[in-house]
């Protein structure tokens, strides 16, 4: 036995062209690169969109945290449309709605407040990864 | 006549209630009892609803504003754009729908029922329903816009 945790794969929003994609997108890199970059694990969207075999095979044995730009929904629904279940699911509405200070604007470059509340986001979900490593995922999706 | 009319463009369904006027700006206006004044409860349109996507946050006047025909009633902040709403009526804000605050997305969910904006006391209600359209004209309106949205997309 090594005590290896599974990482958590995260799949955020591909959010091509909207504000609130574009602060998943820049939530899911802050969160994988510099919050959890050891417990952590991004599966891109578009592979499980395209059915890449990898992809949903990570997703299939690895808790998922979702991260989506709108009410649609798109990446928990992909992560159950392949196979996998969610252990948490974020929404970016519901964190701006907490946040109304940081309205995001800007596509291809986020303003100040959009890159603020991309933080705010990822930190809360590190804190709940750290919760799914302490007490292990439970399938179903959290909505935070 | 059935409770709504539908039109399907792409993959997306508008409804429009039967049961109430509309002001053209996507505003639906339906009487209400109670009241010395005739009373109407007032919401925004599915197709607003959709066309402006996920809504973050909704401002209504205060109980007891007045408010003259054209003037904000409230306005909703959308992922997309800050909407501004008209009074559909002249009148006075008696009910605010407290549901707004905890949970906006009820406009989004429910635009027709518990995402219902405001109540209003009319003070010119007979001048004012006549310049709002009923079902069918606002349905007619409504697929104009869609239409209109078609060719700039």
């Amino acid at each position: 036995m090594t005590g290896k945790k599974a990482r958590v794969v995260v799949v955020q929003c591909s959010g091509i062209g909207k504000s609130f994609g574009s602060v998943s997108r820049e939530a899911a890199y802050e969160l994988c690169e510099q919050l959890r970059p050891d417990e952590t694990e991004l599966v891109a969207l578009s592979k499980l969109v395209l059915g890449e075999e990898q992809a949903r095979e990570r997703v299939r044995t690895s808790p998922a945290v979702t991260i989506d730009g709108c009410k649609l929904m798109c990446a928990a629904a992909l992560v159950k449309h392949s196979g996998g279940t969610t252990a948490c699911e974020v929404a970016v509405l519901d964190v701006y709605r907490r946040h109304k200070e940081l309205k995001p604007e800007g596509i291809a470059e986020l303003n100040d407040a959009g890159k603020q509340l991309a933080r705010v986001l990822a930190e809360e979900v590190a804190h709940k990864i750290d919760d799914i490593g302490r007490h292990g995922a439970r399938a179903g999706g959290r909505r935070a | 006549m059935p409770e709504y009319l539908e039109t399907v463009v792409d993959k997306f369904t508008f409804r429009v209630a039967t049961d109430r006027l509309y002001h053209p700006e996507g505003i639906w206006v339906r009487p209400v009892p109670g009241g010395a004044l005739p009373r109407i409860r007032i919401g925004v349109t599915d197709f607003l609803q959709q066309h402006g996507g996920d809504v973050a946050f909704v401002s209504v006047k205060a109980v007891g504003t007045r408010l003259i025909e054209g003037e904000e009633v409230a306005s909703l902040e959308t992922i997309k754009v800050n909407l501004s709403l008209p009074a559909p009526v002249a009148g006075a804000v008696v009910e605010v729908n407290a549901a707004l605050e905890p949970t906006p997305e009820i406009v989004n969910q429910d635009p027709y029922g518990e995402g219902w904006l405001a109540v209003i006391d009319a003070t010119a209600w007979e001048t004012d329903r006549a310049r709002l359209l009923d079902p069918q004209a606002y349905f007619s309106v409504m697929r104009a816009q869609v239409e209109q949205e078609l060719k700039q997309s």
